[in-house]
């Protein structure tokens, strides 16, 4: 086993590790924090994967603002940060639901033939060469529902609506 | 042969969109509901940063475009979820979806 798969298989525990506690923890604080160590540790798949880019804008974006997003969403619902949450029934349907869904993606995988090639790296001036040419469309679009997105917002939390 | 196999990649991204499910299915808060979005969300980008890395076909460059717009597109669910999080408890005095029916006066 490779240093590489070594360094896969011990991310990929911590991520469903830390995904699965960020869900079943009660304290809601607690869940942020889990949440955060989940985004952290994918951003070291995306370095691990040869994407530097990506990883840094997962530990920007995902790590540092939605992390803070989520906090802030917390702390201005609640009179007391650390209090918990009520506890809600684990249903079984759900659990069966989730199980099902995952059996069959897994079930899946045999269709996508092994790769003989090794990790493709980019430069990022390739990679943003890339997103500003062929895929500019999908990046304008990302403006477009960003812009959208700033006005609902807006217009969802403003005071004295009728 | 690569290092890193595409069983792996793809059994680590089905197992984190399970979970994720299991959190939209079964949590009543609205912020642990996005939670599980985000983990969902997460899933389906690893997916796409690892068909970067070991593309199918000739150029994985997209692959990496897009992750980077689906990051775009997650932060700013995020960001609309927490203004309903923030109408919903001003009008309801509770986050509890299960209460939320609607998000008039």
């Amino acid at each position: 086993m490779s240093l590489e798969e070594l360094a896969f298989l011990a991310l990929a525990l911590v991520a469903v590790g830390t995904a699965a506690a960020a869900l079943l923890v009660r304290e809601l604080v607690h869940t942020i924090l889990w949440v955060a160590i989940f985004f952290v540790d994918l951003s070291a798949i995306y370095f691990l994967l040869d994407a530097p880019f990506l990883g840094v804008l997962q530990l920007g974006v995902y790590a540092g603002a939605v992390t803070i997003l989520l906090l802030f969403g917390i702390m201005t619902t609640r009179k007391r940060i650390f209090s918990r949450e009520a506890v809600t029934g684990i249903g079984s349907v759900p659990v069966a639901l989730a199980l099902v869904t995952f059996i069959f993606l897994v079930s899946a995988i045999g269709e996508f033939p092994q790769s003989e090639t090794p990790i493709q790296s980019y430069d990022p001036t390739a990679l943003s060469a890339n997103l500003f040419g062929v895929n500019g469309p999908w990046l304008l679009l990302l403006g477009l529902i960003m812009l959208a997105g700033v006005a609902g917002a807006i217009y969802l939390v403003r005071e004295g609506r009728d | 042969m690569t290092d890193l196999s595409v069983t792996g990649f793809l059994g680590l991204s089905a197992a984190l969109f399970g979970i994720g499910l299991f959190g939209i299915l079964t949590r009543r808060n609205f912020i642990l509901l996005l939670i599980s979005i985000e983990i969902a969300m997460n899933a389906a980008i690893l997916n796409f940063v690892y068909f970067a890395a070991f593309p199918p076909g000739s150029s994985g460059l997209s692959g990496q475009s897009i992750a980077v717009v689906l990051v775009g597109f997650a932060a700013t669910e995020v960001a609309v979820g927490l203004a309903i999080v923030l109408a919903l408890n001003r009008l309801k005095g509770t986050i509890n979806v299960a209460r939320a029916n609607e998000l008039r006066e």
